[in-house]
């Protein structure tokens, strides 16, 4: 008896697809096709070239947000840290091109201090991720004005080249964020680091018990969201010629609900970085195709959120219970 | 003879598939204390379920006086005079030891003694209980949580009592008064169900007896026809199974090659353990002696004195965390991530065996694990099958799968067969021995005295934190071992304070709900004399209004957010809500519109908040949203509804309306006046009704607040829509400030109104808060920003002085509060 049920452990899968992953690609391929029939100037090289560079910001800025909702937590210092990042690689070169590279190593070393800052906030001292990020949000500003005084500065032209020359026809923004993805999806998938903090995210009491260092984990969280966050600044920097000192502000819930689209839990544990960046995507052309559509901004808005909504509904509401009471009916009605 | 109050006639009940009951009856004479013996998963617990409503049976009725009743629920079986202990007390943490007898005891059994205070004085006297009326339950110890739900359970002078295993977490003395108490309650009309374990209680309290074997009836008698010897037999019957694989049989060379030397630890004493290479240890015990503690200790999860050997070899408690490989018993919250595949599961501490350069070698892990989980006859649809879709013996398997993985140096199993069925058990059982036979030492708790007898070499019983008996080779039988254990005369240490008086003053102090509002106080009050001795405008009538203009709008959208936060959620979409009322009353409130249009407008912006609130609360509870999401997609969905009505701002708001808001008396505008009165009145509404007692013991613990049969979908979704309501409010006030309608007006108030709330002591994680602090709360934001205006201080210094205000203050309230706390 027990020979025959040896067998039946299937073997895993070589490669694995989520399903966040699936219904994310599913809405990016309806969408397109939508695109093409109602709305072809959404489509048109211009209207794709004008929003690919933000779909891969907010995509990057997404994979940082996967990872501190894996954890259990919410990052809103997005908003200052986008802002101030982009501030320093903008205000501090001051269109100096041979000032950029210590510009830049400046941003990377604000962001590992801010997240170990958020990191150690949340696991050290206990406070729920929402406040601490928050207040550290407020900081994040304050610094940010204490360097530009609100008042944006040109870019400089090698970041602008960095950015914007095209490969194939394609901005290399754009294949900035999809290297970013796929990066961390490997890192995540199969890395014992990136296995580990998953398990982690999934079940901290457990992960204690087995002996693991959660704190480590979670605080790494923090520091890794802001290097990701660091790095769509200094695209964003290139990007826009001109960039405000509150460029991150737009960045703050769209990262959230490309995370939860991604079919990330805000509960924790398995993430899908791919289908985060994915998820923005999807938000960005959805943003494009209704404008072509010459709807309202309140319109689009609102179709935004009914997106968010039927997303988090597929991963939130317990379909196959649904189904089973639905079903169940629809058969007895049947059967009268 | 009149009827018994209490009859259970032919009771099943099954969980999964699995019968935890199977046509049991009971029957409850009147003023008799009956007695309840019976194994861990005999089924005492859930026959009483049962008979107070928790649970539903399969089939089988339910007669309380002489009323049959087919759908009881723990409502209903309160009103029929049914009070149950359970062993996990019924007590919400945040709340008073006053509001928690509120809950349960109704107002009339509180004025025996003439005025409430007295009443519950005396009913917390009776069980010997010193602490003060008004202190916070999280304060109690856990024994003196027990003898609280307890004084509730007497104090309503039930009809029948039922009390499961009072005892287990209680000091001698309390025990004491317990048995008097029940001896007189008894005397007096009442019919007891008394569950226990210890056979010393059944003789001193019960007048017959009642004894449930793996769900089934084996028996009820007279307590003065029936010996120990009888009452054991009864409780331990079935014969030993052949499922234990045969015992470690050669003496072993290797003698203690695994020592345990007098450790110690916050719920154990001086234990001493030690196993010969190849045997299995046995802990055993009634459940909750102290042995689970000891195991997580010698797993190195715990602190403890003393020391711990292997092989000769001495290890430390950290080097026992990463080496010892550790069984939780409880598989779904310590054990696994249940949220993870199979595969994730069994390999998550070997990952680092499976590298070939920096990944992780799929094929590598695939085959290693799959392996294991064919030697342990693991069965599991696929690999990449969730753990959670396991069954309990299966997933009990994939953690032993990852411990051997591991390669440990012990093996510590806490409770491993428990949720798990027959066959998978004597798998495990085998799995065990083969570590052992390996070297590999394992150490077993079990509260199931069968189990020991068939797989260790060695048992040692422990009652009270302390080992009372060891047992070796013939003398390992269930009988000795459940003798040992039920017979022991060890008190358990009766906790006392250990701390002075004016800690303790102190330690109340800096816990309250008060100190955030008088801290406040004192933060507002010292940064307006310091811009003032810099800036003598400071305290012109135009400033203090325009000031308090200000706060008054952020502070009522304030008091909505702190209700949502009361109950542990958030309420995001407070924001955009509040600038889509205002577009709302934009359309209706204008120069030229007659009174009634102005006043429709007015009641169309509450029932417009009515309804968001509705949307929020039903996502939540219904569509099982987490708060964060599903007020997420309400803030999106509000600001595209405000564009959508008013794309540019416009609507001039009538003028009289904007005067009539901004009337003020001196310096005070009305609208402050009305919104501190509504904090006070709100504030004094949250302790001092039900509603408010409802919404604290949502947020406090749901599934207390359940059993004690609050309503909580009803108080979650009224708490967003009072959150709404509340925001309408404010967006009345933004009407007066502004002028017209703008829907970009309000997205900043869901973080600012966040921040105030925070800054006045309110928990995120639900149970308390203040709203007078979120008032006071509000006002210092909007003073802090005024303030740079006054220092000239640029902007950098606003938000500088705002993000440290926040860390600071959740810093604070976060240490003072976990400040003392065990």
């Amino acid at each position: 008896m027990s020979t025959t049920q040896i067998r039946e452990v299937k073997r895993s899968a070589r490669m694995q697809v989520s399903r966040g992953m699936k219904t994310v690609l599913a809405g990016v391929i309806f969408l397109y096709i939508a695109s093409a029939i109602f709305a072809p100037t959404s489509i048109s090289r211009v209207a794709q070239m004008g929003m690919l560079p933000f779909a891969a910001c907010l995509a990057i800025v997404g994979l940082g947000q996967t990872l501190v909702i894996q954890q259990g937590g919410i990052d809103l210092s997005v908003a200052g840290s986008v802002s101030l990042f982009v501030v320093i690689v903008t205000w501090g070169p001051d269109r100096h091109d041979d000032r950029l590279i210590p510009a830049v190593l400046a941003a990377f070393a604000a962001a590992i201090i801010t997240g170990l800052i958020n990191g150690a906030l949340v696991t050290k001292t206990k406070l729920n991720s929402i406040v601490a990020t928050l207040g550290v949000n407020s900081l994040l500003y304050g610094v940010m004005m204490a360097l530009s005084g609100g008042s944006p500065r040109r870019t400089t032209d090698r970041l602008s080249h960095f950015t914007n020359n095209k490969t194939f026809g394609l901005q290399h923004s754009v294949y900035y964020g999809i290297i970013c993805a796929v990066i961390l999806t490997i890192l995540l998938k199969r890395t014992v680091i990136g296995r580990r903090f998953e398990a982690v995210g999934a079940n901290p009491r457990a992960a204690l018990a087995t002996g693991l260092k959660v704190g480590r984990y979670q605080i790494g969280a923090y520091v890794a969201a802001q290097i990701f966050y660091c790095i769509a600044g200094v695209i964003l920097g290139g990007v826009i010629s001109q960039p405000t000192a509150y460029q991150g502000d737009e960045f703050v819930l769209p990262s959230v609900a490309v995370v939860v689209l991604g079919g990330t839990s805000l509960l924790g544990g398995r993430g899908f970085p791919a289908a985060s960046a994915l998820a923005a995507l999807f938000l960005k052309q959805l943003d494009m195709f209704v404008l072509s559509l010459g709807v309202p901004y309140g319109v689009r808005t609102i179709v935004i959120s009914i997106s968010l909504m039927l997303g988090i509904a597929l991963y939130a509401v317990n379909w196959k219970a649904v189904r089973s009471k639905f079903g169940a009916k629809g058969r007895e009605l049947q059967a009268a | 003879m009149s009827r018994s109050p209490l009859i259970l006639s032919n009771i099943s009940k099954s969980f999964a598939g699995v019968a935890a009951l199977r046509d049991v009856s009971l029957e409850v004479k009147e003023g008799e204390i009956h007695a309840l013996l019976g194994e861990n998963g005999a089924g005492k617990s859930t026959l009483m379920n049962v008979a107070s409503g928790t649970l539903q049976p399969d089939s089988g009725t339910i007669e309380i006086n002489g009323e049959i009743i087919t759908a009881l629920t723990p409502h209903l079986a309160t009103s029929h005079g049914l009070a149950i202990v359970h062993q996990h007390p019924a007590v919400l943490p945040d709340l008073s030891i006053e509001e928690n007898i509120r809950i349960s005891v109704p107002e009339e059994f509180l004025l025996t003694e003439g005025s409430p205070a007295a009443t519950m004085r005396k009913i917390l006297d009776d069980f010997g209980f010193t602490a003060n009326i008004k202190d916070r339950v999280e304060t109690l110890t856990i024994a003196q949580q027990h003898l609280l739900d307890l004084a509730k359970a007497f104090a309503v002078n039930p009809r029948v009592l039922i009390l499961d295993e009072p005892t287990a977490p209680l000091g001698q003395e309390s025990v004491e008064i317990l048995f008097d108490r029940v001896k007189k309650i008894a005397k007096s009309g009442t019919s007891v169900v008394y569950i226990t374990h210890r056979l010393a209680e059944v003789r001193e309290l019960a007048d017959r007896v009642t004894v449930l074997r793996d769900g089934k009836w084996r028996g009820v008698k007279d307590i003065a026809d029936i010996s120990d010897d009888e009452i054991m037999t009864l409780i331990v019957g079935r014969e030993l199974e052949s499922t234990f694989p045969p015992k470690h049989g050669i003496k072993s060379t290797d003698k203690q090659f695994f020592k345990v030397a007098d450790i110690s630890g916050a719920d154990f004493q001086n234990v001493s353990l030690t196993a010969n290479k190849g045997e299995i240890v046995g802990i055993a015990g009634v459940v909750g002696n102290g042995q689970s503690q000891l195991l997580r200790a010698i797993a190195g999860l715990d602190k403890f004195s003393g020391a711990i050997e292997i092989s000769g070899e001495p290890i430390s408690s950290k080097q026992l965390l990463n080496k010892a490989a550790y069984m939780p018993s409880d598989r779904h919250g310590e054990g696994l991530m249940m949220t993870l595949s199979v595969r994730e599961n069994a390999a998550v501490n070997a990952l680092s065996k499976f590298t070939s350069g920096l990944f992780v070698s799929r094929k590598t892990e695939t085959n290693v694990v799959h392996a294991s989980l064919q030697s342990l006859e693991v069965k599991a649809p696929s690999m990449d099958a969730d753990v959670s879709a396991l069954s309990g013996g299966n997933q009990q398997k994939i953690v032993m799968s990852r411990s051997l993985l591991a390669e440990p140096v012990l093996i510590i199993a806490d409770e491993p067969t428990q949720g798990v069925d027959v066959g998978a058990r004597a798998e495990i059982y085998k799995i065990l021995r083969e570590v052992a036979e390996k070297g590999i030492p394992v150490i077993v708790n079990s509260s199931d005295a069968k189990e020991l007898e068939g797989l260790c070499d060695r048992v040692y019983v422990m009652s009270r934190g302390h080992v009372v008996s060891t047992l070796e080779g013939e003398d390992i039988t269930e009988t000795k071992i459940v003798a040992a254990a039920v017979s022991s005369t060890k008190l358990k240490k009766e906790e006392g304070p250990t701390v002075s008086e004016r800690v303790l003053r102190t330690r109340k102090l800096l816990r309250s709900d008060f100190l955030p509002p008088i801290v406040l106080t004192g933060m507002i009050t010292l940064l307006g004399l310091f811009i003032f001795s810099r800036n003598n405008l400071y305290f012109g009538s135009y400033n203090i209004n325009a000031v308090l203009g200000l706060g008054t709008g952020l502070g009522f959208i304030a008091l909505g957010q702190t209700i949502v936060l009361m109950t542990g959620g958030i309420d995001l979409s407070v924001g955009p809500a509040s600038g889509v009322l205002l577009v709302v009353g934009s359309f209706f409130v204008n120069d030229g519109k007659s009174l009634p249009i102005i006043i429709i407008g007015f009641l169309l912006m509450f029932v417009v908040a009515v309804l968001i609130g509705i949307v929020n609360g039903s996502l939540i509870r219904f569509a099982k949203f987490t708060p964060v999401a599903g007020t997420l997609t309400v803030y999106i969905a509000l600001i595209g509804i405000g564009y959508l009505l008013r794309p540019a701002p416009g609507g001039y708001i009538n003028a009289t309306v904007t005067d009539a808001l901004l009337a003020k008396i001196g310096p005070i505008p009305y609208t402050f006046i009305i919104l501190a009165g509504a904090a006070v009145l709100f504030e004094v509404l949250l302790r001092r009704t039900g509603w408010g007692v409802r919404l604290r013991a949502s947020g406090s613990n749901e599934e207390s607040a359940r059993r004690l049969g609050i309503n909580i979908n009803r108080t979650i979704i009224g708490a967003y829509i009072a959150s709404a309501l509340f925001a309408a409010v404010g967006s009345v006030i933004i009407m007066g400030l502004i002028g017209l309608g703008d829907p970009a007006q309000g997205t900043s108030y869901t973080l600012q109104s966040i921040t105030a709330v925070v800054l006045g002591g309110t928990s995120l994680l639900g149970g308390r808060g203040s709203f007078i602090g979120s008032l006071l709360g509000s006002v210092l934001m909007v003073q802090v920003l005024n303030a740079c205006v006054f220092l000239n201080l640029s902007q950098t210094w606003q938000y500088m002085f705002q993000g440290l205000l926040i860390v600071f203050a959740a810093i604070s309230y976060s240490l003072t509060r976990s400040g003392g706390k065990k």
